[in-house]
């Protein structure tokens, strides 16, 4: 049976953001629809108004003409509307089974039975007796689609699916998207991913600002035309000059890395041995929970492990806590920004101080010295041209994109011989990517080195001199980028050998 | 030494007695937990279930009213934890403590005219094989239904957490509250639900300390009892079954000891005070060393405020 899912005029508003504003779309059966826009643009709140999580201020959704209240998600499951969130939805201490019996209506058994059915069907492979914080997540995400299965939706909303996934695992999600297309589902994907919309999806309706700005068929679009409607401007395009020259001084070296824990939801380290060239970018490919957190703590002195050498600017510095390693000219971009590298209920030139130096004098006889915190924080501002000139402002009210400025430019005006960051652009819009990536790239020009540990293939091939992948806590050897493909990577980050 | 076997059977016996309301407590208090909500008004409870029972029971000279009295006033009590924490959004922590204080006030206030009233013998069941099997007897009979209640108590929870959909339920909310309720789980309702009930088996330990253990009304008579029923949830990791075999730790502990200041060790009475205290935490921590195993038993979200999304 065909199936006929319209929106009309939604609208929600948030106290100081216009998240959807009279947003109308209309999708129907036999077609996957891509839904872009970059983070903020409001397809993450149309999603949850159609999953019932929360409910519109104004607008009415319909499915096959009937009007549906969609006031809890259970109203969104009675009417086959089935969601898989980008932050999985998943009970990470109870096992596969468990997880998917939760809401079930039948007995065990017949359920054990159905839900075998679809692994076979869909050619999953997943043990259902383990705990979820065991899987991969390309496995958590199957567990999460099975979970919608179950229920023979009408209607598969799929958000930002792709973010956690390697090649292979995209590559099959795909295919596994068609086949439910193929079945009469309706697939609305959402993303901000423009290749995916395009090798995907047959339509696009392209959100900014909360408003749907284009729906179009995607055989009439390109990679640019789409970029352009989705920001609203021209991007300029980076491209970086590769680095390939050998006999330059290795400014950073370790040797015999090894981390081991009992602790189930951490990796295991295993004999990393890697360097760093002066004015290079090594970039470190995984899907992340390979070790990346782990190394990143050990490179940045939160972890001390025995046994490891960390030669940098020719001293030995393993021993060294972070504040100590900074005073070498070392800085650290970690993953998470509000809980790691900046405090959100701090004023931005409390973060500032944070990063204290000998050398910098924000504190004279254990008082702050307010004023001339003040006046480096709006340098830092304005040289990293974050959005805003008040130093007074809290940090949590920085966009994602302007308080990575703002944390990149608290490490790198100190000038750095070596910048360690992690997913640096992890969950920013393209603008925002785009400033970025040339600040990372103009680090490598002025003969300073980067180290790179991202999940974004397409990020790291951009702007790595070289590259290694980290998988299950093994590194491994270390390609120079010219010789990397995509395709390369994603073998590796998967497991598999490219020899 | 007149440590004969029928001696033993007795020590055994009161062993099991003076573990009761810990075991109650500590069971109502871990499921509490294990939906994600920390609640330290335990102690609170107690008290108020204690004086609620014993004040029925004199005013209505019926023991059934008056237990099930107590755990009805142990159920309103932690309504108002219900309430703070889950509709208004206090923060847990400060609402248990204040819980706690309130009980031991309140209880001290409305059992004034209850001191020094003497208590009413509660039946004990199968009371003649306790006396003419040796040794088992007085292990296995001769108890008020309480116990028995309570000793069954852990494993019913364990089957209720591992093998029942709403045990299902209650450890998915404790695990994710923002996931079960985007699975279209009513989490408040789920987490106001184990708090009464929490509530509920805190009023009958107390009250098993006024009416059976000891059957008389002094202040304060739970004797910071809530706190180490407490202290045993996180300690047996959210086990019920290592729940028991810590409350039965404590209580055989704090018995002997007292053996044996009666028989005059040669040991500072402080330190076999303090025994019971030390070993239970070392045996708990001794066989709760599986660092895989508290992961998964562990409630995730525990103390956190938990905000529906509108």
């Amino acid at each position: 049976m065909a199936t006929d899912l319209r929106i009309s005029n939604i609208s929600k508003i948030y106290p100081g953001c216009i998240a959807n504003d009279n947003v109308s779309l209309q999708f129907k059966s036999g077609k996957i629809y891509a839904l872009l826009g970059e983070n903020g643009a409001g397809k993450s709140t149309l999603v949850k108004i159609l999953s019932g999580v929360i409910s519109p201020d104004n607008g009415e959704v319909f499915l096959n003409e009937k009007n549906l209240k969609l006031s809890s998600p259970l109203d969104a499951k009675k009417n086959k509307i089935g969601m898989v969130f980008q932050h999985f939805n998943l009970f990470e201490t109870l096992s596969v089974f468990e997880n998917l019996s939760i809401d079930a209506t039948e007995d065990n058994k017949s359920l054990r039975l159905r839900i075998n059915e679809i692994l076979k069907k869909y050619n999953f492979s997943i043990d259902l007796d383990v705990p979820v914080l065991n899987l991969s997540a390309g496995q958590k995400q199957k567990v999460e689609i099975i979970r919608c299965l179950l229920r023979s939706p009408k209607v598969l909303i799929m958000d930002e699916p792709t973010s956690v996934l390697t090649e292979q695992e995209t590559e099959e999600l795909f295919i596994s998207l068609k086949k439910f297309c193929d079945e009469g589902i309706l697939i609305i994907y959402i993303t901000h991913k423009l290749k995916e919309v395009l090798s995907l999806c047959d339509e696009v309706a392209v959100m900014r600002k909360g408003k749907v700005v284009s729906v179009s068929q995607t055989q009439n679009e390109r990679v640019e035309t789409l970029a352009n409607k989705m920001v609203g401007q021209k991007l300029a395009k980076i491209k970086k000059k590769i680095n390939i020259s050998k006999n330059k001084d290795e400014i950073f070296k370790v040797k015999h890395l090894n981390f081991y824990s009992d602790d189930p939801f951490e990796t295991n380290l295993v004999n990393l041995n890697f360097s760093v060239k002066k004015g290079e970018c090594l970039g470190i490919a995984g899907i992340s929970g390979n070790g990346q957190n782990e190394l990143f703590q050990i490179l940045s002195g939160e972890i001390i492990t025995p046994d490891t050498s960390i030669i940098f600017r020719n001293k030995e510095i393993a021993k060294l806590n972070p504040k100590q390693r900074r005073e070498y000219l070392m800085a650290f971009s970690p993953e998470d920004r509000i809980s790691q590298a900046a405090v959100p209920e701090l004023k931005i030139y409390e973060n500032v101080a944070l990063n204290n130096f000998k050398s910098s004098n924000f504190f004279e006889k254990g008082l702050v010295n307010e004023k001339k915190i003040k006046e480096h924080s709006k340098k830092i501002l304005s040289d990293f041209s974050v959005n805003t000139d008040n130093v007074e402002l809290k940090s949590q009210f920085l966009s994602g994109g302007n308080l990575q400025k703002l944390i990149l430019g608290r490490e790198l005006i100190t000038a750095p011989e070596l910048l360690i960051c992690y997913n640096p652009t992890w969950g920013l819009d393209v603008g925002a990517i785009n400033y970025i990536h040339e600040t990372l790239i103009k680090i490598n020009d002025q003969e300073k080195s980067t180290i790179l540990i991202s999940t974004d293939t397409e990020e790291l091939l951009k702007l790595s001199d070289r590259i290694a992948v980290i998988y299950k806590g093994k590194l491994s050897k270390i390609m120079p980028s010219v010789e990397v493909t995509p395709e390369k990577l994603g073998v590796l980050m998967g497991g598999g050998s490219i020899d | 030494m007149s440590l004969d076997i029928s001696f033993i059977g007795i020590l055994i016996g009161s062993i099991m007695a003076s573990s009761v309301p810990l075991i109650l407590a500590a069971s109502g208090e871990l499921i509490t937990e294990r939906s994600g909500v920390l609640n330290l008004g335990v102690e609170g409870m107690m008290i108020i279930g204690a004086i609620s029972g014993f004040a029925l029971m004199v005013i209505t000279d019926n023991l059934f009213i008056a237990i099930v009295g107590s755990m009805l006033s142990g159920v309103i009590i932690s309504l108002i934890f219900g309430f703070l924490t889950q509709s208004l959004l206090t923060n847990h922590v400060a609402t248990g403590l204040a819980l706690t204080i309130f009980g031991i006030g309140l209880s001290a206030m409305l059992g004034k005219n209850f001191v020094g009233i003497p208590g009413k013998e509660f039946p004990i069941l199968f009371s003649s094989l306790k006396e003419s099997i040796p040794f088992f007897g007085p292990i296995l009979f001769g108890h008020s239904i309480v116990l028995y209640f309570a000793f069954a108590l852990p494993f019913l929870t364990n089957y209720f957490l591992k093998k029942t959909k709403l045990g299902l339920v209650v450890r998915a909310v404790g695990d994710s509250p923002v996931s079960a309720s985007n699975q279209g789980i009513n989490v408040i309702l789920v987490r106001y639900c184990c708090i009464l009930y929490g509530g509920a088996m805190c009023g009958l330990a107390g009250a098993y300390l006024s009416l059976i253990y000891t059957p008389q009304w002094i202040e304060n008579m739970t004797a910071g009892r809530g706190w180490i029923a407490l202290a045993l949830v996180v300690f047996a990791t959210w086990s019920p079954i290592k729940v028991l075999i810590g409350a039965l730790i404590f209580g055989g502990i704090t018995i002997l000891q007292l053996h044996m200041q009666a028989i005059g060790f040669r040991i500072p009475v402080q330190f076999l005070s303090a025994l019971p205290y030390l070993m239970t935490i070392i045996v708990l921590v001794v066989i709760s060393r599986d660092s895989r195993k508290i992961k998964l038993n562990t409630p995730t979200s525990l103390g956190r405020i938990f905000y529906k999304e509108k």
